[in-house]
C-alpha cells in the first residue's frame, strides 16, 4: 500500500481545526450581535430574519456536505470515470432545488407566518396532526443523524489532537503514522463506521471509556453548541458559506497539483485499468463491479436533483432568503459553484490512481493525495473544510430540532401565553438541552442508529418533499392526503433499506451501486429514494381525493391574491 | 369529490402563476437532462451484452473519454448556460407578499390559532 509520510501534516491539521473552531465562534458572536432586531425573536434566530442574501442561499441550500465530499473522491478513485455521471445531475440542481418550489414556499412562508416546517404544513393545510407528524418524523431523522455527526466531529478531533494532550489524558495514542491518522479524520468526516476509521484497540474504543475520544467530543460539542446557540440561524448559516469556500479554494489548488504530479489525465486513466485489471475504469457501469449500472444512474438523477428538494435544511432556507431576485442570483452562483467543483475533483481523483498507486483503502485517498502534494499548512486547512462541514451540518439541525421543541411544542402546547423573553430563554436552553442530549448519547451510540442515519436522507425527501409540492401547487391537497404521504414514503424507504440490509446480513449482494451490509434493496435496479418519493406522491393523491376537499377560505388564502390572511374557521 | 374550482383570472396569484411556470420549467429541464444523459451515456459508454468496450474505445479528447466528454461535460455546460439564463434573464422578479410571522405568533398566544385536529 502506498503511504507518503508527510511532515508536520497532523500538527497543521490541528492548528487548522483550531483556527476553523475559533472563526465559527467567532461568527457565532457576530451573528448574535446581528441578529439583534426588535421584531420577532423566534423569526430572527430559527429563520434569520428572512434575510438570507443570495450567497447564502447557494452556498448552503444545495451543495454537498462534507461527507459526500470526502466520499466522493473515494468512488472516483476505486470505480473510475462512471462516478463523473453518478454526481453529474448537480448540473441541473440549481434550477430544480431552488427554482422549482423556492419561490412558492418563500411565499406560503410569509402568508402563513411559518417559521419551522412543522409549522409550514400545519399553517398550509390548516392540520395540527400533520404538524404533529412532520415534528416527529424531523426528530426521529435529525437527531439519529445528529448522534452519528457529533461522533464524527469527536473523532476527529480526537485523531488530530497532538500526542502529547491525548498522552495527558490517559489516551492509547496508538502506532499509526501520521498519515494513517490524517486518513482516519477524512473517514470521520466521510461518516464512515467507526470501526473502519480508528482502528480500536479495545472494546472501550470511540466510546466513554475511550478518554481522548471523549475529550474530542467535549470539545467539538462545547464549541459547536456555544455558537449555534448563541448565534442562531445566521451563525450556522455562516460557518456553512465558511467551509463551502475552503472547499473550493481546496479544489483549486489541487487540480493543478494532481495533474501536474500524473502527467495527464490519460496517464491516470491508464493507471486505473491497469490497477484494476478492468477497462471499464473508463467506461460504465464501473470498475471490478457493476457501481452504477444504467438504472442507477437515473435513480441518481432523482436522488440529488429531485430529494434534495425534499430535505428539511433546504426548506427552511427556502423559507428564509430574502426576496426573489436573491433566489435568482442563488441560483446564478450555485450553478458556477457546481460547475467548478465537482468537474475539476472527478479529474483530481482520476489522476490520484497515478499519483498513488493501489490504495487500499479508497476512502483514504482524498486525504493522502492532499498531504502527498500540497505544502502542510494548506493541507492541514483543506482537511479541515469537511471538518467545518461537520460543524455547519450540526448546527443546521440543531436548529432545526430545537425550534420544532420550542415553537412547536413548548409555545403550541405547553406555554402559548409565553413571552418573547421567555421564548428566547426557552430557543437558548433548547439548542443546549438537544446538543447536550445527543452529546451524551454519542458517548456510545445504539447500533441501530446507523440504519436510520443510512437510509435518513432518503426517508426525509420521500416524507416532505411530497407535502411541500402539493401544498405548493395543488389546490385540492388536504390535510389527511399529507399525511398518508408523509406515512408512505418514509416507511417504503425504510422497508427497502430494511430488507437490504438483512440480505446482506446473510450474505446476499446484488452485485449493484457500492456494495457493503447497508445496501438496500434496489427493486428493478432503482434506489429505493425512487420508489419512496413515487409512493409517497401517489398515496398523497389517492388519500386526498377520497377525503373532503380543504375549506374554500383556505384555499383562497392560499392561491388568491389580496385575500385577508389568517381568517379561521 | 371535486376540486376547488379555481379563481377568475383577475384574483389570480401572480406569484403563483410564475411559480407554476417556473416548477414547469424545472422539471422539463430535469426531465429533458436526465433522459438525454443517461441515453447518451448508456450507448456510447456502458459495457453491455453484446457490445464490449476496450481501451481503444476511450478515444480521449484531451485525456478525457469521448463518451464522458459528450454525455457528461458538453451537457454540464450547456445545462449551466440554460441555468444561468433562466435565472438572470426570464424567471421574474416577484413581490412575495407581507410576512405575517406577528400575527401568527398572536393568534397562538390567543389561542385562536385552532383547527380540527386532522
Amino acid at each position: 500500500m502506498n503511504s507518503p509520510e508527510p511532515v508536520h501534516a497532523e500538527l497543521a491539521t490541528f492548528l487548522a481545526l483550531v483556527v476553523f473552531m475559533v472563526i465559527s465562534l467567532s461568527l457565532g458572536v457576530i451573528a448574535n450581535y446581528v441578529g439583534r432586531v426588535k421584531t420577532g425573536f423566534l423569526k430572527s434566530y430559527f429563520l434569520g430574519n428572512r434575510s438570507l442574501g443570495a450567497f447564502a442561499v447557494a452556498l448552503t441550500a444545495a451543495v454537498m456536505s462534507g461527507g459526500t465530499f470526502m466520499g466522493y473522491p473515494s468512488l472516483v478513485y476505486k470505480f473510475g470515470w462512471v462516478v463523473g455521471l453518478w454526481i453529474c445531475s448537480y448540473m441541473i440542481v440549481p434550477v430544480t432545488v431552488l427554482g422549482v418550489l423556492g419561490k412558492r414556499i418563500g411565499q406560503l412562508a410569509r402568508r402563513t407566518g411559518a417559521i419551522t416546517l412543522p409549522d409550514f404544513f400545519r399553517e398550509r393545510f390548516e392540520s395540527p396532526m400533520l404538524g404533529l407528524i412532520t415534528s416527529l418524523l424531523v426528530l426521529f431523522f435529525l437527531t439519529s443523524n445528529l448522534v452519528a455527526q457529533f461522533k464524527a466531529g469527536g473523532l476527529i478531533l480526537k485523531l488530530t489532537l497532538p500526542q502529547s494532550i491525548q498522552r495527558a489524558v490517559g489516551a492509547d495514542t496508538g502506532s499509526g503514522s501520521t498519515a494513517d491518522r490524517m486518513a482516519g479524520v477524512a473517514a470521520a468526516a466521510a461518516d464512515e463506521p467507526a470501526e473502519k476509521i480508528a482502528k480500536p484497540a479495545g472494546p472501550k474504543a470511540n466510546s466513554w471509556e475511550d478518554n481522548a475520544y471523549v475529550l474530542g467530543l467535549v470539545i467539538f460539542s462545547v464549541t459547536v453548541i456555544f455558537y449555534t446557540a448563541y448565534g442562531g440561524f445566521l451563525a450556522a448559516i455562516w460557518t456553512d458559506v465558511f467551509q463551502s469556500l475552503v472547499m473550493a479554494v481546496g479544489v483549486m489548488i489541487l487540480f493543478p497539483l494532481a495533474l501536474n504530479a500524473a502527467g495527464s489525465i490519460s496517464a491516470g486513466t491508464a493507471a486505473g485499468i491497469s490497477q484494476t485489471g478492468d477497462p471499464s475504469f473508463a467506461f460504465g457501469p464501473g470498475a471490478s463491479r457493476s457501481f452504477h449500472p444504467i438504472g442507477l444512474a437515473v435513480s441518481f438523477f432523482v436522488m440529488w436533483a429531485i430529494s434534495a428538494m425534499g430535505q428539511p435544511s433546504t426548506l427552511v432556507r427556502l423559507m428564509a432568503f430574502r426576496d426573489t431576485r436573491t433566489l435568482r442570483w442563488s441560483i446564478i452562483y450555485l450553478t458556477l459553484y457546481n460547475l467548478v467543483i465537482y468537474i475539476p475533483l472527478i479529474f483530481i481523483f482520476i489522476c490520484a490512481r497515478q499519483v498513488l498507486p493501489n490504495l487500499e483503502r479508497t476512502d483514504e485517498v482524498m486525504p493522502r493525495l492532499v498531504i502527498a502534494l500540497a505544502n502542510p499548512y494548506i493541507a492541514g486547512l483543506i482537511l479541515a473544510a469537511p471538518f467545518g462541514a461537520v460543524m455547519s451540518t450540526v448546527s443546521g439541525w440543531l436548529l432545526i430540532i430545537s425550534s420544532g421543541l420550542v415553537r412547536d411544542l413548548y409555545q403550541r402546547f405547553i406555554r402559548p401565553q409565553a413571552s418573547e423573553l421567555e421564548i428566547q430563554r426557552a430557543s437558548y436552553a433548547g439548542t443546549v438541552l438537544v446538543g447536550v442530549l445527543v452529546c451524551i448519547l454519542a458517548l456510545n451510540p445504539p447500533e441501530y442508529l446507523q440504519l436510520i442515519v443510512v437510509f435518513s436522507s432518503s426517508g426525509m425527501a420521500a416524507s416532505f418533499l411530497a407535502p411541500a409540492a402539493y401544498g405548493a401547487f395543488w389546490r385540492r391537497a388536504n390535510g389527511l392526503g399529507m399525511i398518508a404521504a408523509m406515512i408512505t414514503g418514509a416507511g417504503v424507504t425504510l422497508a427497502l433499506y430494511a430488507v437490504g440490509m438483512v440480505w446482506a446480513s446473510n450474505g446476499y449482494d446484488s452485485g449493484i451501486g457500492a456494495g457493503g451490509t447497508l445496501a438496500p434493496v434496489y427493486l428493478l435496479g432503482m434506489d429505493p429514494c425512487v420508489w419512496g418519493i413515487g409512493s409517497s406522491f401517489l398515496a398523497g393523491a389517492v388519500v386526498t381525493l377520497l377525503t373532503k376537499p380543504p375549506r374554500e377560505e383556505l384555499v383562497a388564502r392560499m392561491f388568491e391574491k389580496d385575500r385577508p390572511l389568517h381568517v379561521h374557521a | 369529490m371535486s376540486s376547488p374550482p379555481p379563481p377568475p383570472d383577475h384574483r389570480e396569484d401572480p406569484v403563483y402563476r410564475n411559480s407554476l411556470r417556473d416548477a414547469r420549467f424545472g422539471m422539463s429541464f430535469w426531465a429533458i437532462a436526465t433522459t438525454f444523459v443517461c441515453v447518451s451515456a448508456y450507448l456510447t459508454g456502458y459495457q453491455r451484452a453484446g457490445r464490449t468496450l476496450t481501451e481503444q474505445d476511450i478515444r480521449p479528447v484531451w485525456g478525457i473519454p469521448s463518451w464522458f466528454l459528450w454525455s457528461v461535460m458538453i451537457p454540464w455546460v450547456v445545462c449551466s448556460v440554460i441555468c444561468v439564463v433562466y435565472a438572470g434573464f426570464i424567471m421574474t422578479d416577484d413581490d412575495l407578499g407581507a410576512d405575517h410571522t406577528e400575527e401568527l405568533e398572536q393568534e397562538i398566544r390567543e389561542g385562536t390559532d385552532v383547527h380540527e385536529l386532522a
